[in-house]
């Protein structure tokens, strides 16, 4: 039987996150067991996360951007409201999970032993689409 | 035989759809599974070419 289904993406395998995050330029730092964010001014910030993009990659007025794994184990973006406001707002965000999904899915699916028969960029009214294509041995 | 294919979109919002062409037996509920990995279904139906494929399947089943 054929099967038609939508996903919400969750973030939850940290080595697709460093990957996706390394793809957009970004040298992050890995904490499995968290660490503390720091602001524009240098100050320790209360929030803690698992992987952290420092300020200095991001502008000189940012504060660290952090993802901390959640009790479900989802990964959730700490942003700035400054740093949302100068771009690392939901839409950036939303590259980043663009960037995990397929990473995931193309590695998913070759490790379970699927063919990996091409990669497509749709261009949208919305943005920029990914089209992935698998066939079964 | 069809061709088993599976094909993958991700949106501008990093979100996906899972669409699976040519499979006509019960192990397309495990390629999607497969497919989702971690993620939350917000959306999932059967396309009208596979209904089609059962309803064949069961006429030519109760004709023996």
């Amino acid at each position: 039987m054929s099967k038609y289904m939508e996903c919400q993406t969750v973030l939850g395998d940290r080595k697709f996150l460093v990957a996706a995050l390394a793809e957009l330029g970004y040298h992050v730092e890995v904490h499995p067991e968290g660490a503390a964010l720091f602001g524009y001014e240098g100050h320790e910030r209360p929030e803690r996360a698992n992987v952290i993009i420092r300020r200095k990659e991001l502008s000189p007025a940012s504060n660290d951007i952090g993802f901390a794994r959640s009790a479900d184990g989802r990964f959730v973006a700490l942003l700035s409201e400054y740093d949302q406001q100068i771009g690392y707002d939901r839409k950036w965000l939303a590259k980043v999970q663009q960037i995990y999904k397929e990473k995931q899915t193309i590695a998913t699916a070759r490790a379970k032993g699927y063919v990996f028969q091409g990669r497509e960029v749709v261009e949208t009214a919305g943005g920029q689409q990914i089209r992935l294509r698998f066939g079964v041995r | 035989m069809q061709t088993k294919t599976i094909t993958v979109v991700i949106d501008e919002n990093g979100n996906s759809t899972i669409d699976l062409g040519g499979f006509r037996d019960n192990s397309c509920a495990k390629v999607a599974e497969d497919f989702r990995g971690g993620d939350r279904v917000t959306k999932e139906h059967r396309k009208v070419s596979c209904l089609q494929d059962a309803e064949s399947q069961v006429q030519r089943h109760t004709g023996r």
